[in-house]
Parts: structure tokens; sequence; C-alpha cells
């Protein structure tokens, strides 16, 4: 498993995208991460709830109340314009990031 | 259910006190939500709980992400509450050390044995009562800097 400080500073991204796709709840969230990354990665919840009302707080996402399936209630979460945005800059800086690490640890002396 | 929310209380019992409430209701919210779908997926109440509790992490886990590391100061003890502790114990220990006494004297007047009891009794106060002093020094330490 790998180490969270290492993916720290770009779960925000990751969240982010995951609510861009549909809405979602917490622990669905967090269910994602586990099941795409095959289990490598697990978000711990007390971080990914901070991060989440942090988001929320800077107006990126919104929540409301919504029905699952079986009529139980859960707290969704849902991108606004904002966010968007925010994730597209995001996405931006990420790119640069992988091009700069992938030209300094991969290159051939 | 009622786990859930004491472990969540407990998580956060050290954080300043406008931020509590709020962290401990949205907390206690998702955890909720979380192990509604674990029983939903076959788990035991029990099993499920278990589970979101291992699963959550520290507070540490909490505050990180905030880019600080939020290292919440214990609710200290003050020399007052020392000081208490240390009334007590003395208070606490004459009180054993005269029914020793008492029933020593009323029963068996002729054998002496209640000095053994009070000397072993003896160390609780002793025990606080250096207890209080260090920290007073250290207090003092402190202060002096």
């Amino acid at each position: 498993m790998i180490k969270s400080d290492i993916v720290r500073g770009h779960l925000e991204s990751v969240i982010l995208k995951l609510i861009i796709e549909q809405d979602r709840y917490g622990y669905e969230i967090s269910n994602c991460i586990s099941i795409r990354t095959s289990q490598k990665f697990q978000i711990k919840e007390a971080t990914l709830y901070s991060i989440v009302s942090r988001l929320e707080k800077k107006d990126l996402i919104e929540s409301y109340i919504g029905t699952k399936t079986h009529g139980k209630k859960r707290r969704y979460y849902k991108i606004t314009a904002l966010g968007r945005a925010y994730y597209s800059e995001k996405i931006k800086e990420w790119l640069q990031l992988k091009d700069i690490l992938e030209t300094l640890l991969e290159a051939k002396s | 259910m009622k786990r859930i929310k004491n472990f969540v209380k407990n998580t956060f019992k050290d954080v300043p006190k406008e931020k509590r409430e709020e962290i401990i209701k949205k907390v206690t919210e998702v955890l909720m939500e979380k192990v509604e779908d674990l029983i939903e997926n076959g788990l035991s109440e029990e099993e499920a709980i278990d589970r979101a509790v291992v699963e959550f992490g520290t507070a540490d886990d909490y505050f990180e992400p905030e880019g600080k590391i939020t290292v919440f100061k214990k609710r200290l003890k003050s020399i007052k509450h020392y000081r208490n502790d240390t009334i007590f114990s003395i208070s606490g220990a004459l009180i054993i050390i005269g029914m020793l006494i008492f029933a020593n004297l009323y029963y068996a007047p002729k054998v002496i044995w209640f000095v053994l009891p009070t000397l072993a009794v003896l160390w609780w106060p002793l025990a606080v009562i250096y207890n209080f002093l260090n920290k007073k020094e250290n207090k003092k330490e402190n202060n002096d800097e």
C-alpha cells in the first residue's frame, strides 16, 4: 500500500473528479477510491471528510440530502461551477508535475 | 450506534470548542452512513461499526491535509488540580490510618500492628505530594523562561 503523504496534495483533485463524474456521498467516494486502485490506495476516512468539508467551505462543492435505494438518507455532494474551474486548473498543474517528474526521475544519463 | 457517537466524541475531544461541535456532527453523520452501507452488504452491526472505527484513522489524519499540523494541547491540569489531589490523598490516608489505629487499640491493644499498614498507606500521599512539588517546580521554570 502506498504512503498517503505522497498522494495527499492531490487528494482534493481526486475527490473533485469523483464528484464531477456523478453526485456521490461520503462513503461512496472512499469506496470508489479503493476499488479503482484495487486496494493499493485507501483513503482514511478522517482525511476524506476533512477535505470534503473544506471543499464545501470553499464553495467548490455543494451538499444536499438525497435518498439512496431503499429510501435511506444520504448526504450527497455535487460539483459547482467554481469547482469545475478549480478542477481544470488542478489537472493542468498535475500534468505539468507529471511531466517534470518523468523527465527528472526517468531520465537516462 | 451509540458506539460511533462516543468514538467520534472521543477522537475530537481536544479540538477547540468552536470547531468541535460541527466536526463531531458531520463525522458522526458520515460514519453512520458507512455503517448502514456495510450492514447492507451483509455485515453484522457489530462488525460494521468495528470496521468503520478502524478505518477512520485519527484526529491527526483529519487535520493534516489542512497543511498545518495542529497539535492540540491537552486540557492541562493546573497547579490547583494537583493541590486538590494532594489534599484528597492526605485526608484519605488520615482516615484510613485513624481507622487502623482505632481497630488496633480497640480489638487488640496488646499487639501493636497498625504501624506496618500505616507505612503502606503513607506511600499514597507521599507519591502525590512528590508529583505536586515536581509540577510546581516545572511551572516555576517555565515562567522564568
